[in-house]
């Protein structure tokens, strides 16, 4: 196979793109992706200083070191979710990349900084891992970005999160979380603005680029995600992609535009509804937030 | 896990039972496509490349 831009020979072949690439076009590639992402979407602005949620995988060292090989102020954030020798591994991976890029990661750690970890706060609140888990980050990063003056949250979600999300949405025909689910949030009322710059590449391309930029993530996966109804979802999206190149990207993008607008109403009507934490200060549609009930439960007060 | 070569990549996975997509095949420090013919002395690595956890 051969190089779709150059002719030479090809490492990887993108079927939904019916295109292979040696490495530098491959690289390129992915730069131009997540260029046209950002612009397409107004994702960062000119001067705007934007906060990597950095976990050690593929994802969001793929995503750091092609925002900054793009040219935006970045720093990352890193936080310690208290799951064992994972953390500690994936939290190596983070920093031994920053310290390469000579770049800036802001660390949290939340059985230091808030008296509990993952694996207790699951438990405690009687909720799966991963919700517990995703609960306590999205808090976190948003945190951060405000204590820190950052303008943009950037996560490393890429096209088969998103596919695999959407798909859980429309199962359950879960409308509000339809409305929200975009590739820029926009900032208001206590939230910085998030943003997803990977949503045009799949999770086999942001590891293909690690590997061709040689960057060193964590590769195993988290032990607590073992059983997570994403993984099906995406094991089955990855079985109709097998047969069918470019299902996964068809059903996102036309969600996106054809369907989200649709759900963007019932997403607005929550938002509205939010106020300020009691106890913390973040936006919540009760009295205490979820994260801080999460804290509560998990300290057992 | 050895296996008897040569072997094209894509006869490799299927040899496994692994499906293309969720998964990187690497030989030394870089990556192969599915049409490379991989000889009976080399060493391949099959990546997956799934995470989860989307919350």
């Amino acid at each position: 196979m051969k190089c779709r831009r150059c002719r030479a020979p090809a490492v990887i072949e993108v079927r939904r793109h019916n295109a292979g690439f040696c490495r530098d076009c491959f690289l390129r590639h992915c730069r131009d992706q997540v260029a046209r992402t950002i612009a397409d979407h107004s994702m960062i602005g000119a001067g705007e200083r934007v906060l990597v949620a950095v976990s050690g995988g593929k994802d969001s060292l793929a995503l750091w070191d092609l925002l900054l090989d793009l040219g935006y102020e970045t720093d990352g954030l890193y936080v310690g979710l208290g799951i064992g020798e994972y953390s500690d591994a994936s939290g190596s991976y983070a920093r031994e990349y920053a310290a390469g890029r000579g770049a800036r990661l802001v660390e949290v750690d939340l059985p230091t900084a808030f008296g509990f970890d993952i694996p207790t706060g699951a438990r405690a609140a009687r909720r799966v891992p991963c919700s517990a888990c995703g609960l306590s980050k999205r808090h976190l990063f948003n945190q951060a970005a405000v204590d820190g003056g950052y303008d943009v949250v950037a996560t490393g979600h890429n096209l088969d999160d998103e596919a695999a999300v959407l798909f859980g949405n429309v199962l359950r025909w879960d409308t509000a979380y339809l409305g929200r689910q975009l590739p820029v949030l926009p900032a208001g009322d206590g939230f910085v603005r998030k943003v997803k710059p990977l949503v045009r590449l799949a999770e086999r391309e942001t590891a293909a680029y690690c590997v061709l930029a040689g960057i060193d993530y964590i590769v195993e996966e988290c032990p607590m995600a073992e059983g997570n109804k994403h993984l099906g979802y995406k094991d089955a999206l990855n079985a109709i992609e097998a047969q069918s190149p470019g299902t996964k990207a068809a059903f996102y993008f036309g969600f996106l535009d054809r369907g989200s607008s649709l759900f963007t109403p019932v997403a607005a009507a929550e938002r509205d509804a939010l106020s300020p934490c009691v106890s913390c200060g973040a936006p919540t549609t009760g009295e205490v937030c979820a994260f801080c009930k999460l804290a509560a439960r998990a300290r057992g007060e | 896990l050895d296996v008897p070569g040569p072997v094209r990549v894509l006869a490799l996975l299927d040899q496994l039972g692994i499906n293309r997509e969720s998964v990187l095949v690497i030989r030394g420090d870089t990556l192969v496509t599915g049409d490379v013919l991989l000889g009976p002395d080399d060493t391949v690595e099959v990546r997956p490349v799934i995470s989860g956890g989307a919350a």
